[in-house]
């Protein structure tokens, strides 16, 4: 079945006006959950198997029941920073239908006993927080947000922040130390954001298709998000699919649509009829995939069982025309650039390896260049603070592994 | 208390302990640069990575705490290939600078290199370049280049002294570490940069190209300078064959001590050592006519236990004035009290300490003198009494200024001095004082002699000598037994002082518990 | 730099200190307050943002460089931000930085003399369906070609 639920809407204009969502069925989900008790949401998000849809894939439920139910304040940081190359369904989603992600937030905020939730919104897509800002007055004029929202004594505010051009602070703690006002400098963990996170209180950072898919679990249940992908993995996902196909977009299908599905059935295959080369099947923190490979479901464990990661789920596909020395180069002046600088190993170790793959895309590559890259890529893997430094190492290690002739092609003996 | 294992061996220890300081109780060295005990962990050098059995990935030892049953291994093939890439990692963007690098023999990244790594260098490609001089404020400067982002810098001017300075900007492999114009390091505790920096990126123009680590030794003394008594490592040249360099101490640092300072000293403390080596007294001489005539301290002894001799038959020593400081030791007050003030009933004693000047809400006490404490606990007024010296005539003035003739308020000397009998002077450092005296002598700093003090929380600390006495300089401690067999007085009792602790261990026996004042 | 402006300044940063549990929490949001408002991030700006949140300037300049939206040097007043990512290069979006830079004479990250245009590379920008991309200022624009730059080059006065 590949009906559209999340994006089910996406097409009515001006959806992102209240009156317009509230005619559709809007905010049904959230009187539905005022009326339930907190631990109750929880458990149905828990069953619902709804894995995050930001890069790790940690399931939703169990992460908010890792919040301790203190009275201490505790804060909701929802990851709209979209940095991971390949990319845009949350830009889609929040264009689209921002009242949807407001409802999650909601939601999700009621479920962990949440009372100031923040967007944290990179700061490219700021037509787009212009957007949230206005949905968010509205859904306070109706009553939506604010003080005692819809009698209940339930209290949330709702605040967009702007982020200003890092991919690292998609990852959850440096997202928190920029929301802080600082560097985006991921921290150790332990401990987790749960019990120490924004401004030390415990905090729940969520994707924003993750949030956008509580109201859909609220109103028809946990089972039937589950029946709707696999049964660790439920509901559908939204796949960014770039690259040389006739037709990129965002398509909604099931979690465990097989990839080569993705790619000719619904993308329409390669761009004028060339050959596919390779795919990045989870955004370019995903190891690389070769056609003999495309086969695999994409769901969480499918993906990482086939020595890659769903992640995103931006798939971009390359053809034959594309030497693959060009992704390679992409790969590592993006880890580089946008490593924060903190730790050892990816600081100098992602320049070096870049600087190594730029001699040799200009055509001043030496013999061991590709057992160098290799070696300082394992250096880098599971050695850093936070997990920038295996985005970068096992990219580069599968691009090397599986293109070895080619990129060797380009090396004097 | 859990118990866990590491490299085999099995040991206990509290709750809450990590793998870094539970190693180092077990007397193993796990390697670390961002770490440093008096901040939570950083965990960003990635050195200290160990193999936990169970975890799928190595671990940071500075980070992570010991559960029961832990087993962690530091030696393994899998951690010290991690350690040799954390520092190749290091070492391919760090410049070739060791030779002249004021670091080198003290650097973090040689050490752990020649213990951990011993690899060919693999880097072809071009290094980044980065400013290489840059002053940070005082006495800093911040090379760029060596820089290997630790930031225990930053972090140490956030928690330490608050002042936070120093950030880290840029990003990336073009992090530095800078501060805002016009807001550079300008506190009392800056000189700590240079010593908590693991390699040559902070240095200390003190101390720039004036020599190597390794002609330096090293000695545990206590600061002087005010009433923290900070525990300090005076470091001094060895000396070499036929060279007259002009100059013992090359720099003072700080010495670990929990109770006082931790690790750390203030600037004046660091800085202040310059008189050790200047402007000495080298040997006893006597001023006649303004004409310096050199003595020998028994020709000295001699005349000084002849006028106290005198006035002590004729019962007028109360003709005897004397001039304290509370720099002196807490054994050279005890036989000042002993000798003076009941052997020989000299009752007019002054204090004549530095003016207080402004402290820190840190370590620098407005006191200016290590022992204040001391002198009262063994039971002098240390108020500046000039009341005394209009009491009688001044046959003999003995003033003891220990290394602070220049600081001591002794405005009342000028104008009387014409009265005075016979004015003697102890002291280490030459000043205008001694040319209001008759009689010069020398005496050796705190850093020359052995002793103790009570600081300003009451903590009693003894030292150690840590450099040779300069010329003929003596401790007042040896001045004060000498006197007392020239005199003689009561030599039995003096004659068993041969050194500071044995003087501490009569005090001991004495019970030298004093609430009233002589 | 005008005290006006800077009045309007400190009444915008002052208007949003109040969502944050912390005034330090509202940095980014400010200095974009700041950058908006004088185009770039000069001293001054910093210096009020560190006075109004109560922090010292170095925190502002550790932030103002590490994202790379911010800026300390006055921008064009049409910033082009050319994605220089994967996609939008599979797309031919480096051809079309050249044709960028050819055509208003200068390289990326450099500014025209006359101050009108800054042209950049940046990394992906969250559009890839549309590669390849650039934004001005703003806005975004996608599926470019030399004719569809021509044309949104001619609106930029």
């Amino acid at each position: 079945m590949n009906e559209k639920v999340l994006s089910r809407q996406f097409d009515l204009p001006h959806l992102h006006k209240i009156d317009v969502y509230l005619e559709n069925g809007g905010y049904e989900a959230v009187r539905k959950a005022l009326r339930l008790r907190p631990e109750e949401i929880v458990e149905e998000v828990k069953k619902a198997s709804l894995r995050g849809r930001g890069g790790a894939g940690f399931p939703a439920g169990i992460k908010w029941s890792f919040v301790p139910r203190v009275d201490k304040p505790k804060y909701l940081c929802v990851n709209a920073d979209e940095g991971e190359p390949g990319t845009f369904k949350d830009r889609y989603i929040m264009s689209h239908n921002p009242h949807l992600l407001i409802e999650g937030i909601i939601i999700t905020s009621y479920a962990v006993g949440i009372h100031l939730a923040f967007i944290y919104i990179r700061g490219e897509y700021e037509k787009i927080a212009q957007r949230l800002e206005k949905a968010i007055e509205e859904a306070r004029n109706k009553g939506f947000l604010g003080r005692n929202i819809l009698g209940t004594g339930f209290d949330l505010e709702v605040v967009v922040h702007r982020g200003a051009g890092a991919y690292i602070c998609g990852e959850e703690t440096a997202l928190l130390e920029s929301l802080e006002g600082k560097r985006g400098h991921p921290r150790l963990k332990p401990p987790f954001p749960a019990s120490v996170g924004l401004f030390q209180m415990p905090t729940v950072i969520n994707n924003v298709e993750t949030v956008a898919n509580v109201p859909l679990i609220i109103l028809n249940g946990a089972d039937w998000f589950l029946s709707l992908g696999q049964p660790k993995d439920g509901g559908t996902r939204l796949f960014s699919v770039s690259g040389m196909v006739e037709r990129p977009g965002v398509y909604e299908l099931p979690v465990g649509t097989p990839l080569r599905k993705i790619i000719f059935d619904y993308a329409g295959g390669v761009k004028n009829g060339r050959k596919l080369k390779a795919v990045i099947p989870g955004g370019m923190s995903a190891p690389i995939l070769l056609p003999e490979e495309i086969d695999v479901p994409m769901d969480c464990e499918s993906v990482m069982k086939r020595g890659s990661m769903l992640g995103s789920a931006a798939i971009i596909v390359i053809d034959e025309t594309v030497p693959i020395i060009e992704v390679l180069s992409k790969v590592t002046k993006f880890y580089s650039h946008e490593s924060c600088g903190q730790c050892t190993p990816c600081r100098i170790g992602t320049s070096w390896i870049h600087k190594i793959v730029k001699r040799m895309a200009s055509g001043q590559g030496r013999k061991d260049d590709l057992k160098e890259i290799e070696r300082l890529a394992s250096q880098i893997k599971g050695r850093t603070l936070c997990p920038l430094g295996d985005a970068a190492a096992l990219p580069i290690l599968a691009i090397v592994n599986k293109f070895r002739a080619e990129l060797e092609a380009m090396l004097p003996q | 208390m859990p118990k866990i294992t590491i490299d085999g061996q099995t040991i206990e220890v509290a709750e809450g302990t990590t793998i870094l300081k539970a190693a180092g109780q077990a007397g193993i060295d796990i390697p670390h640069l961002c770490y440093h005990p008096a901040f939570p962990p950083e965990g960003s050098c990635r050195l200290c990575l160990v193999e936990i059995e169970g975890a799928p990935k190595l671990e940071l030892a500075c980070a992570t705490v010991v559960r029961e049953g832990m087993v962690v291994k530091t030696q393994s093939e899998k951690v010290k290939e991690a350690r040799r890439s954390v520092l190749e990692f290091l070492l391919a963007e760090h410049p070739l600078d060791c030779p002249i690098c004021d670091k080198a023999g003290e650097c973090q990244l040689q050490d752990y290199y020649e213990l951990y790594g011993l690899f060919e260098s693999r880097y072809r490609e071009t290094k980044e370049k980065k400013e290489k001089l840059v002053r940070l404020g005082r006495h800093l400067l911040l090379d760029r280049e060596r820089c290997i982002q630790c930031t225990r810098c930053v972090r140490f001017l956030l928690e330490i002294t608050r002042t936070g300075e120093l950030g880290v900007f840029e990003r990336g492999i073009k992090s530095i570490i800078g501060f805002y114009e016009g807001e550079p390091v300008d506190n009392n505790y800056s000189g700590n940069l240079a010593e908590i920096c693991p390699v040559g990126a902070i240095t200390d123009l003190d101390f720039r190209f004036k020599t190597r680590r390794w002609l330096l030794d090293s000695r545990p003394s206590l600061c002087p300078l005010c009433s923290r008594n900070c525990a300090i490592n005076i470091e001094f040249h060895r000396g070499l064959a036929r060279i007259e360099l002009g100059q013992r101490v090359f720099r003072i640092r700080s010495r670990e001590n929990p109770q006082v300072n931790q690790y750390w000293i203030c600037d004046l403390g660091r800085y202040s050592y310059r008189y050790l080596d200047e402007n000495r007294i080298d040997r006893p001489y006597q001023l006649v006519n303004g004409r310096r005539m050199n003595l020998s301290w028994e020709k000295l002894f001699i005349l000084l236990s002849e006028k106290i001799r005198a006035l002590r038959i004729r019962k007028k020593t109360s003709r005897i004035v004397l001039v304290l400081n509370s720099a002196l030791t807490n054994e050279e007050l005890f036989l000042m009290r002993r000798l003076f003030l009941e052997e020989l009933a000299v009752s007019r004693f002054i204090f004549c300490d530095p003016p207080e000047e402004k402290g820190d809400s840190f370590l620098l006490t407005a006191e200016r003198v290590p022992n204040r404490r001391g002198a009262e606990k063994i039971g002098f007024d240390v108020k500046s009494r000039e009341e005394v010296l209009g009491e009688d005539k001044i046959d003999l003035l003995l003033i003891f200024a220990a290394h602070l003739p220049e600081k001591m308020p002794l405005n009342w000397l000028s104008p009387l001095a014409s009265q005075i009998g016979a004015k003697f002077l102890f002291a280490s450092q030459e000043s205008k004082l001694s040319q209001l005296v008759d009689f010069v002598a020398p005496v050796t700093p705190v850093a020359e002699k052995a002793g103790s003090f009570i600081n300003v929380d009451g903590l009693m600390q003894s030292f150690e000598a840590a450099l040779n006495p300069w010329g003929e300089s003596r401790p007042e401690w040896e001045i004060l037994v000498n006197l007392a067999r020239e005199i003689p007085v009561n030599y039995r009792y003096f004659g068993r002082f041969n050194s500071p602790r044995a003087i501490r261990e009569a005090m001991a026996e004495e019970k030298l518990i004093m609430s009233e004042r002589p | 730099m005008s005290a006006p402006v800077f009045e309007v300044i400190r009444k915008e940063i002052e208007a949003i200190l109040p969502r944050y549990p912390r005034k330090e929490a509202a940095l980014l949001p400010a200095l974009h307050i700041v950058q908006r408002k004088l185009g770039f991030i000069p001293p001054e700006g910093e210096k009020l943002v560190a006075q109004l949140l109560e922090i010292k300037p170095v925190r502002v300049r550790e932030v103002v460089t590490f994202y790379t939206m911010f800026t300390r040097k006055p921008l064009g007043k049409y910033h082009l931000q050319v994605c220089s990512n994967l996609s939008c290069s599979l797309a031919g979006g480096e051809s079309i930085l050249k044709y960028l830079e050819e055509k208003l004479g200068i390289k990326a990250g450099e500014t025209t003399p006359d101050g009108r245009f800054t042209l950049s590379t940046v990394e992906c920008l969250g559009a890839c369906d549309q590669s390849p991309c650039l934004m001005v200022n703003d806005d975004l624009y996608g599926q470019l070609d030399r004719a569809k730059v021509d044309e949104l080059l001619a609106t930029l006065e």
